[in-house]
């Protein structure tokens, strides 16, 4: 090999070097929900500058459980240098974590991950989030409010124990549905992006039944045209992932969907993170950590 | 190939089967896939470390395990990977090539299922700028091959004079802890052509899941690293160097290292240099606070090299 192919070769492959970031991240402020669910902003400059919706950081919880955890980012600031994080403390790591203090500092490494692709083919964008798979659709949705161009977006969130944040009565209508249906996250309603909440719980103002039931009435009310400019976007538990999929592929809808793994390095060194994914040379596996951990749904093999 | 400059106190330079590595650490197999993935990571440098052991290399190539593969454990945790790799030509002539040399040295982790696909893998690396061969005959998580060979020391001999006889490369035989005789094991390794050896592989392990009762790992069982089988690496290394000492085969100690404190018992034990693999999950700068570790604890005892502490344990 010629030496000026062999530099191609090493320029290529070196191409995502230093695209994350290792940091000592401060405990700024945190909000606890009820079920043991916090949201957590860290200081973390780096960090927040490149995040993106989708992509997430992985976070050492204490000394004495050194192996890191991947949680998704929810919001970012690069002006003022924070991130937010929500998780349940479920596990020892997240449970240890739960129990910090403001001040407390966290070594975390992040952003990582592909994180969602929006297609402006397909202004119409249906983000749906099942329980701590809320986050990144929160990120998504302030990202394309803030975007200049003219996105569509509506979210729609389930979860069967309380929501991680007070559901309070939209000001924004939607007309597709029973008035009576009204409860959102206060935020979207801030950066006004229209949502809507689904329980079996039976909470207030919400819908009865699967936030994909939800996601499929929405659906119905549309036309095809406006189907044909249409693309969902989801994170939660696998099996709503896996009826999002089916739901896509009923209405011949693309959809991208943000899978979750257990992970030891996080940055593609490990292959402990992988999810099988049909590619077109057939089955592949492919890790959440860094190939992902947004993936085509019709893709993946659940 | 280029020459490397050294970016680590001179000290730490360590001669390893005529190799010169700019420090003792050598990056290990399975934990930082094909060289480049831990770059991703801004500060990190191949250049920190003597060498890089890429991920574990078979003929064909292989989809691995079913998840999950991996799950922390007090004081380490298991994996059972299952050698997910794209095959020996993909890792030659696609991998090999954009890799930098100039930065750190290279060596392949060679598996198979039969004796003649461990030979085949080595031949194919033999011709590459792959600095050295080591032989995983102890790869506790595939069905054929790997640990099935290593678990008995006439099976390991025959894989390694198979493999010796594809290549003048370094090899290096990397030896299981699940074993009855370990140091029976490294003799006839060494007999049939081994240049080095790598002590130790992981340990044999399992979880379990008390809601759903089912093993945490799909493959059922799983291999232990990190810290908690750092006692049973400082023994195997003790043991295989009554071996491998007397006849100047340099070792490649490893299992649990996180700190320099760890890497100077390797090196008390025998080891000539010392493997990092978990601690990288934990801090993936932990190399460099090892190099500086090793360097103030030579300055401090005034002694000009790392090699001064091989194998210098008082009994
Ligand atoms: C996720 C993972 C994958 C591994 N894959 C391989 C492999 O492909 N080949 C091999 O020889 N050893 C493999 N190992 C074993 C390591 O190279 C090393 O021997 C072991 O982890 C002990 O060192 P540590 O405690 O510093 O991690 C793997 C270890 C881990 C944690
Ligand atoms: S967690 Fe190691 S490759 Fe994804």
């Amino acid at each position: 090999m010629a030496v000026a192919d062999i530099e191609d070769r090493i320029a290529h492959a070196q191409r995502h070097r230093s695209s994350i970031f290792l940091e000592d991240a401060e405990l700024v402020s945190v909000e606890k929900f009820p079920a043991e669910q916090f949201i957590m902003r860290l200081r973390a400059p780096r960090c927040a500058e490149r995040a993106s919706p989708g992509s997430f950081v992985h976070i050492q919880c204490s000394e004495q459980i050194p192996m890191r955890r991947p949680l998704s980012i929810m919001r970012a600031s690069k002006n003022d240098g924070w991130i937010e994080v929500l998780f349940k403390s479920l596990g020892e790591g997240l449970r240890a974590l739960g129990s910090a203090e403001i001040g407390d500092v966290f070594s975390i490494i992040g952003p990582i991950g592909k994180g969602f692709v929006p297609d402006q083919q397909r202004p119409n964008t249906v983000l749906i989030g099942g329980g701590v798979g809320i986050p990144p659709m929160v990120f998504l949705a302030e990202s394309m409010q803030s975007e200049d161009f003219d996105w569509n977006p509506i979210v729609l969130m389930g979860s069967e124990i309380p929501f991680p944040f007070d559901a309070a009565e939209s000001k924004i209508p939607c007309d597709w549905l029973n008035a009576d249906i009204n409860h959102t996250m206060p935020l979207l309603d801030r950066w006004n992006v229209p949502a809507r909440l689904a329980s079996l719980a039976g909470f207030d103002g919400c819908f009865n039944g699967y936030v994909t039931d939800l996601s499929k009435m929405y659906l119905e009310s549309l036309t095809e045209e406006q189907r044909q400019q249409t693309e969902l976007y989801a994170c939660g538990p696998t099996i709503m992932l896996q009826a999002v999929a089916k739901l896509a592929e009923g209405y011949s809808i693309p959809a991208q969907v943000s899978l979750e793994e257990y992970m030891a390095c996080a940055v593609g060194g490990c292959a402990g993170c992988t999810v099988e994914i049909q590619s077109d040379d057939g089955p592949t596996m492919q890790r959440v950590c860094v190939d992902g951990p947004v993936f085509e749904a019709s893709r993946v093999v659940f | 190939m280029a020459v490397t400059l050294p970016v680590t106190p001179a000290p730490l330079n360590t001669d390893f089967c005529g190799l010169t590595l700019n420090s003792p650490i050598v990056l290990l197999s399975g934990c930082v896939g094909f060289g480049e993935e831990y770059t991703r990571v801004d500060g990190f440098s191949n250049a920190d470390v003597g060498a890089v052991v890429l991920k574990g290399t078979t003929r064909e190539s292989r989809l691995g395990n079913q998840p999950h593969r991996v799950y922390e454990t007090p004081a380490g945790m298991l994996n059972a990977i299952g050698l997910q790799n794209p095959g020996m030509d993909r890792v030659v002539d696609h991998i090999l090539p954009g890799l930098d040399f100039a930065e750190t040295r290279f060596f392949a982790n060679v598996c198979g299922s039969t004796i003649d696909d461990y030979a085949a893998v080595t031949k194919r690396f033999d011709d590459s700028p792959i600095d050295a061969i080591e032989i995983n005959i102890s790869c506790p998580n595939i069905k054929q091959g790997g640990v099935s060979f290593g678990n008995y020391p006439d099976m390991s001999a025959k894989v390694v004079a198979a493999c010796r006889a594809q290549t003048s490369k370094p090899i290096i035989a990397k030896l299981s802890p699940n074993q009855t005789d370990i140091q029976e094991n490294a003799r006839l390794c060494i007999e049939a052509g081994a240049d080095a050896l790598a002590v130790i592989n992981t340990v044999m392990g399992m979880a379990i899941d008390t809601e759903n009762r089912r093993p945490v790992i799909g493959n059922v069982r799983g291999g232990l690293s990190g810290p908690a089988i750092k006692p049973i690496a400082l023994l195997k290394v003790h043991q295989v160097y009554e071996i491998a000492g007397p006849r100047n085969i340099p070792i490649i100690g490893q299992g649990g290292i996180v700190s320099a404190r760890d890497a100077i018992e390797f090196l008390l034990a025998g080891a000539t240099t010392v493997g990092v693999g978990t601690a990288l999950f934990y801090d993936p700068m932990a190399c460099k606070k090892i190099n500086t570790g090793l360097a103030d604890y030579l300055k401090v005892r005034q002694l000009q090299s790392v090699s001064q502490l091989v194998g210098a344990l008082q009994l």
